[in-house]
């Protein structure tokens, strides 16, 4: 087994030296984009409630943007996070990182210009045929570019998880090893892989699959557009992106969980252990995550019906797993040990709760009698913006706040604390009023809303307001916090 | 097994192959062609190479690849002599030889990029194959065409296989060419 140690000391200063410079530099690209795409969200949320006057082909735009921005920006803060904290147990190259940066913001360039220059308005999953369909309203051009945007991205964290995976086989003897697999099996805890290295190489086989599979049908999309005869299946075309879909949003808190795992224990004083249930309950994540898509096709009356089975207690069993095991154990971790709770620690812990709580209307959408009544209700928004704004976009501030909070851990300053109480209370009754807006039926995706609607937009609205005040503010300090640290040294 | 030998044998199946290929698109796309690239391949591991040449070699591999991947191709190879001939020599020569020259001594990513870049092709490949309405192949049926759309999707359910085991066990499958590669690459 080859460990850093190994690697002589200049170069993996150098290559140490960089690494922390560009993850800063995405962390900050993150953090601007969030609150870009927050202030869509906001001017989405005030439209349905009636107070803004917005176009409704802009309302898709922005609809789109939102999408497709907060999911590659969380899956983009998520990767810069993990590979920070994996470059501690492994060797990993700097160039490659820098390749995935360049290729992400190639693919963000593209589907931003396809939306705003080209108008394209086919929601971030660009479900078959729905690209080919727009009305009118924008050309197969922009439909094509929005697709080579994601391709593009695709790549990038294509490199980006080779790089990850080569380097965790090559250190920990294949990624059975990596995946703490011998470990379990030899139960010698001296030789078992840190939790890092289990999260990634989890990450990096189940993401892996779900871009080839989105990169299938990105090429079968442009192909479809540009030739209309090659009709794809849309039944497979909606596997294949909900598959793709599911597993790139989900990698994109699984590695930003590598914060907790790493950050927490500077704070507790005791290391996150490494433990033959630790070990298990990724491995069930791996397949779990696979086989929990088919929740989104619980309405396809055509799916097969074990899939269905599958979809329902796959859904079960995943929030199982992560509450039993993550949340639960973070609990424990910070039981009794004298903590000083600045912003840092306050936004990882936030950021475990919201996804432990952000899993259970998944869940209750994930069973058959509930699904075919709420799914494409606002129900649906509702569990997920739970788990990304409360979850791992609260992890990733939560890693900004950290990268730089200097070597002392100091007692949260008023403005901080005023920061975080807004994030939670503007987060929480954000997405209070999107399950209730969902327990009330009103559906998902719709520019206009009914004045009976219009009430829970209303006061979201309010909420998102907060929410953005906030995230600036949490911008603003971790903008500030790097050059103060730029000066200090 | 001598390599030449090993080379000369895939060659010589590739001939005895021929007149499946001219019956059944599967058989020639993916028996005859991987085997005539795989006779070139062989002998590529055993050239040493410039780490100048790699990346032209890769170029050149992938494009004459790609060139008979095309529909047109495969039918020009089965109604013009020229053709025919063309695919026996190029396929070996220019696929796989520069391959062969390239592909092991590349670096790890690049060489996970590639890999990861051909199953989905391939993929892609399978939905063309199969939902193409029309006959894009004048030498086959449209039933053949589709069977062959399943057999790209079969192709790159057994490389991964192929590919990811190696990856999960940490050691390759093909030990004997992983060691020739490791000693060119040593040499180079």
């Amino acid at each position: 087994m080859r460990t850093l140690s190994q690697i002589p000391d200049n170069a993996a200063q150098q290559s140490a030296t960089k690494t922390a410079a560009v993850i800063k530099l995405s962390i900050g690209l993150s953090g601007v984009v969030f609150l870009l795409m927050m202030i869509f969200g906001l001017i989405m949320r005030a439209a349905q409630a009636g107070w803004v006057d917005l176009d409704n082909a802009l309302f898709y735009q922005l609809l789109t943007a939102h999408g497709a921005g907060m999911v590659g920006t969380a899956t983009f803060s998520g990767a810069a996070i993990m590979w920070y904290f994996l470059a501690r147990h492994v060797a990993l190259n700097a160039t490659v990182y820098i390749a995935f940066l360049g290729l992400f913001l190639l693919g963000v360039v593209l589907v931003l210009g396809s939306i705003f220059i080209g108008g394209f308005g086919g929601a971030w999953n660009f479900l078959f045929p729905l690209p080919a369909l727009s009305g009118g309203i924008w050309e197969v051009g922009a439909a094509v570019a929005f697709c080579l945007g994601y391709i593009s991205i695709g790549v990038g964290f294509l490199l980006y998880y080779l790089e990850v995976g080569y380097k965790i086989a090559r250190a920990y003897g294949g990624l059975l090893g990596g995946l703490g697999w011998r470990f379990v099996w030899h139960g010698d805890v001296s030789r078992a892989p840190p939790p890092t290295v289990i999260a990634a190489a989890s990450v990096t086989i189940f993401n892996s699959i779900g871009i080839i599979f989105g990169a299938i049908v990105l090429v079968a999309t442009i192909v479809n557009l540009l030739f209309p005869e090659f009709a794809i299946d849309a039944l497979m075309a909606k596997n294949a992106i909900l598959f793709f879909g599911h597993v790139f949003i989900n990698a994109s808190i699984y590695m930003a969980v590598t914060a907790v795992y790493e950050v927490i224990p500077e704070y507790t004083g005791k290391p996150w252990k490494v433990s033959r249930v630790f070990v298990i309950a990724w491995a069930v994540v791996v397949i779990f995550v696979q086989g929990v898509y088919f929740h989104h096709l619980l309405q396809d009356v055509n799916m097969p019906k074990w899939s269905m089975v599958v979809g329902q207690v796959m859904s079960y069993g995943s929030s199982v797993v992560l509450i039993a095991v993550t949340v639960y154990s973070t609990a424990v971790y910070l039981k009794g040990a004298a903590i000083k709770w600045d912003l840092s620690l306050r936004l990882l812990v936030l950021g475990v709760i919201g996804w432990g709580v952000g899993t259970i209307p998944a869940f209750i959408d994930g069973m058959v009698a509930v699904n075919k009544i709420m799914h494409n209700t606002m129900w649906v928004p509702g569990h997920f913006h739970t788990y990304l704004l409360l979850g791992e976009v609260a992890m990733a501030f939560g890693f900004a706040a950290w990268l730089v909070r200097g070597r002392a851990i100091r007692e949260t300053s008023a403005l901080d604390r005023f920061a975080f109480g807004a994030y939670v209370a503007g987060g929480g009754g954000f997405v209070l009023m999107f399950l209730w807006s969902g327990a009330s039926s009103i559906p998902r995706r719709w520019a206009v809303h009914y004045a009976q609607w219009q009430l829970q937009s209303q006061l979201a609205t309010v909420f998102a307001t907060v929410v953005v005040l906030a995230t600036a503010l949490l911008v603003a300090g971790y903008l500030r916090g790097l050059l103060r640290r730029g000066t200090e040294q | 097994m001598n390599t030449v030998l090993l080379s000369t044998l895939c060659f010589g199946a590739a001939l005895v192959l021929q007149p499946m290929a001219r019956l059944d698109p599967v058989a020639h796309m993916l028996l005859q062609y991987p085997v005539l690239g795989v006779s070139g391949y062989l002998l590529g591991l055993k050239m040493p190479t410039a780490p100048d040449l790699r990346g032209p070699l890769l170029v050149l591999g992938i494009t004459c690849v790609g060139f008979w991947m095309l529909p047109r191709s495969l039918d020009a190879a089965l109604d013009s002599p020229g053709m025919h001939l063309a695919k026996l020599v190029t396929l070996p020569l220019l696929a796989g030889l520069p391959l062969g020259m390239s592909v092991p001594r590349v670096g790890a990513v690049l060489r996970g990029f590639l890999k990861a870049q051909s199953l989905s092709m391939l993929g892609v490949l399978s939905f063309l194959y199969s939902h193409a309405p029309i006959r894009i192949c004048n030498s086959y049926l449209i039933e053949d065409q589709q069977r062959l759309g399943a057999g790209f999707l079969w192709l790159a359910g057994g490389l991964s296989l192929l590919w990811a085991v190696p990856l999960f066990l940490g050691h390759s499958l093909m030990p004997d060419l992983l060691l020739q590669r490791k000693k060119h690459h040593d040499l180079c």
